[in-house]
């Protein structure tokens, strides 16, 4: 009798592939709960995990308010985000970069002004709350900021006979060659993520053309500069050279074989990567790290404008939804108290973004200190540009850089995909 | 038919005799019946899938980034140009002939063997049905992660069993473009050739005996037997796997998407994952339901039109009869 079921079959196949319309279109995941406050943050990962289940609970406590806290990691909170977003209902409190992807869901009504609403603020080095200020107002506060450099073991370096870091992008090939002539992988990357790899494109234009020419571009919608391709050459001659761990196409980020594992077990020499990868070394591959782990900018490229003290560089920091009670604005305040917040940089060894640094981390972890350090001496810095642009545009630069590194684009194919989105944006 | 002497007629129920239909008489529900069972479901369907696919076809006309109100910047057809000439869609529609192709070739006839062995009788026979099935019971994306620990480069199950064997595999299982999407099928084969070959087996045991027995009378060799009885009876059962696997594969999404995000650089890429990323991920939900749009044709096109040519036979009687009743 299996007639009389292929009719309704039929019915379900063909809606099916409509019920894939139906989550485009209509469903949304939300932060919907019984708890007046849901905090969505990406520190999935213990110390921190725990670190911030506590400030809600001891919070939730003194105010009489109950949370809903839902740790997610890095890349799955990006699509939640999403989604939340076009259903028009974000968690009251929610992790953020700032940037295009901040200034979009602003423009969409559902961030809260938190201009002068709070107390702490002035806490808060300004240069650490230029990413979420949007149009004059804040939208988001930092709870730290650093910067993309590049991480090394100084051990594998000695190995291959370098003693001091590249200062320069034809050092820095050399360099490679010889950690590869050692039988050593010279880089780790998690190349199915994309974003480890649009840091290469993002940093050989900052040397090339400079912060202004890259300002300058993204305010015409125009990449195609000749630095913007020579970049994205740079990006192939390296990629030529066979740099990464093997299988690193399809590794991620984050997973007990990606970059970070990879980098914490000693065997990939140096990755390019932002202030939390020493911690985030530890925690993926469930070892101490490298012994020695030294830390140097992204080097220059001869005929370029740019200089090794303009970092690429962002933070890490929460909004609030527009209807979020006002408990969650004293919760944001409750985490800048200063036991609380040095408890936090102390445990999960981030950078602080208070304006008097040793006042809530007198003695910082050595790798936080070198990070602290290039801040302070920063002529410049420029978001991460997946963050920085609209989603629409970060994504494909990502996804270009991507190609380039996989041999399946070469650097024209890629400026025109980038001007191509651009236009569409306008 | 007469009405009032029917004897079908509940004599419990005088009161209700005069007036109505003879409809009712004759077993048939009437309005209010058919309106009370019919109408959740209906209601659902329309709400839940119609209602979507309209505002789904709606949105496809526009640019539009899915944040706030409606959508309001019409660009007619532009999305489904675009469509047409994105190498990553028409990418996907290759990877989806791919595998449906493989599965045809590979996978169906795999089950349709293991059913016919599973038939016979032999000691242990219902362990491995059981054992053939397991697979199809995990999860999508439970599968998918299982098969990443078991495809990680050099320390994974795949890598380590090969280098005990004394192979030092350079084997990018996953992150090389030009294999991965054969280790995907592998995996889709693993995951639903128990499904598969269930249904096969249904269908080989809803053959009588009695015809083989006569076969074999009549002096036909197994061969034969097979030729002329299995393959001609299991008939329905084919074209419905078929057709599920095809549907099946139209949507694949979880697994792939939690394996290898379509990577590297789109090479196991589908169409739900493109439609995803670019909805989801790039915010152009004009785009993504163009797209939705477009694999729901291929559905619905597939769909009508296997049903029309290849499961007209199966189907008689539940499509054309329903009208000619009463």
């Amino acid at each position: 009798m299996r007639n009389p079921l292929l009719r309704p079959r039929a019915l379900v196949a063909a809606g099916a592939a409509a019920a894939l319309a139906l989550t485009a279109a209509a469903c949304g995941d939300s932060g919907e709960s019984d708890a007046d406050i849901t905090w969505w943050h990406i520190q999935n990962q213990d110390p921190l995990m725990s670190t911030w289940q506590e400030f809600a609970d001891d919070f939730g406590a003194e105010h009489d308010v109950t949370f809903d806290v839902q740790p997610i990691e890095n890349q799955a909170f990006k699509d939640r985000m999403g989604t939340a977003s076009q259903s028009g209902d974000v968690p009251d409190i929610f992790h953020t970069w700032g940037g295009g992807v901040l200034a979009e869901q602003v423009e969409a009504g559902l961030v809260q002004d938190l201009t002068g609403k709070l107390d702490c603020i002035d806490q808060i080095n300004p240069i650490a709350l230029e990413p979420y200020t949007i149009d004059g107002k804040l939208y988001g506060m930092p709870f730290d900021a650093g910067v993309v450099g590049f991480w090394y073991n100084m051990d594998l370096f000695a190995e291959a006979g370098i003693d001091a870091p590249p200062a320069t992008w034809d050092e820095f090939l050399a360099d490679v060659q010889a950690l590869k002539d050692a039988g050593i992988a010279p880089i780790a990357l998690a190349g199915a993520d994309q974003w480890p790899g649009h840091y290469y494109w993002t940093y050989l234009a900052m040397r090339t053309v400079g912060l202004d020419g890259l300002e300058a571009a993204a305010e015409a919608g125009d990449f195609s500069g000749d630095g913007f391709v020579q970049a994205g050459q740079m990006v192939a001659d390296l990629a030529a050279l066979e740099p990464f761990q093997p299988g690193f196409e399809s590794a991620t980020y984050g997973e007990a074989d990606g970059q970070s594992a990879v980098m914490g077990e000693g065997l990939a020499a140096m990755e390019l990567m932002g202030q939390w990868a020493p911690q985030a070394q530890r925690d993926n591959s469930g070892t101490d790290g490298p012994e020695n782990l030294g830390f140097f900018p992204f080097p220059t490229v001869e005929g370029g404008v740019g200089t090794t003290t303009e970092w690429l560089g962002g933070g890490n920091g929460y909004a609030v939804a527009a209807d979020a009670p006002d408990e969650a604005l004293d919760f944001l305040c409750y985490f800048m108290e200063p036991e609380n917040y040095s408890r936090a940089i102390t445990e999960g060894n981030l950078t602080p973004v208070a304006v008097d640094t040793a006042a809530v981390a007198p003695d910082l972890n050595e790798d936080t200190q070198k990070v602290v350090d290039a801040l302070a001496t920063a002529t410049g810095t420029q978001l991460y540009l997946d963050q920085a642009y609209p989603p629409a545009i970060g994504g494909v630069i990502n996804e270009a850089t991507e190609g380039l590194i996989l041999g399946q684009l070469t650097p024209d194919d890629f400026v025109s995909m980038v001007n191509e989105a651009w236009a569409a944006e306008e | 038919m007469t009405t009032t002497e029917s004897p079908r007629v509940s004599p419990g129920r005088p009161d209700r005799r005069e007036g109505k239909s003879p409809r009712k008489r004759s077993g048939r529900p009437g309005a209010g019946t058919l309106a009370t069972f019919i109408a959740p479901g209906l209601v659902l369907f329309l709400l839940f899938v119609i209602l979507p696919v309209l505002f789904a076809a709606y949105v496809a006309f526009f640019r539009w980034n899915g944040l706030g109100g409606v959508p309001t910047d019409f660009v007619g057809l532009e999305n489904f140009r675009n469509l047409l000439q994105d190498e990553v869609f028409l990418g996907d529609l290759w990877r989806l002939g791919l595998i449906v192709v493989l599965s045809l070739l590979v996978q169906l006839p795999i089950s349709f063997g293991l059913a016919m062995l599973l038939h016979q009788r032999f000691p242990g026979r219902t362990a491995f049905r059981l054992l053939f099935f397991v697979p199809y019971v995990l999860t999508e994306a439970v599968t998918a992660v299982l098969f990443r620990l078991v495809f990680s480069p050099r320390r994974g199950f795949a890598d380590s069993l090969l280098a005990n064997l004394g192979v030092d595999s350079q084997v990018g299982w996953l992150s090389d473009r030009e294999i991965v999407m054969f280790v995907i099928f592998g995996i889709l084969t693993w995951k639903f050739f128990g499904f598969h070959m269930i249904l096969f087996l249904a269908g080989r045991q809803n053959i009588p005996d009695e015809l083989y027995e006569a076969a074999a009378i009549d002096g036909a060799t197994g061969a034969q037997a097979f030729r002329s009885i299995t393959l001609p009876l299991m008939g329905p059962t084919v074209r419905m796997i078929v057709f599920l696997s095809v549907i099946g594969t139209v949507q694949l999404f979880d697994l792939v998407y939690v394996l290898t995000g379509g990577g590297p650089f789109h090479a196991s890429e589908t169409l739900a994952i493109t439609m995803y990323e670019q909805g989801f991920q790039r915010n152009q939900i004009g785009y993504a339901s163009a797209l939705s749009i477009a694999m729901f044709l291929i559905s619905l096109v597939f769909a009508l039109f296997y049903q029309r040519f290849v499961l007209n036979r199966d189907l008689q009687g539940s499509i054309t009869t329903a009208g000619n009743r009463s």
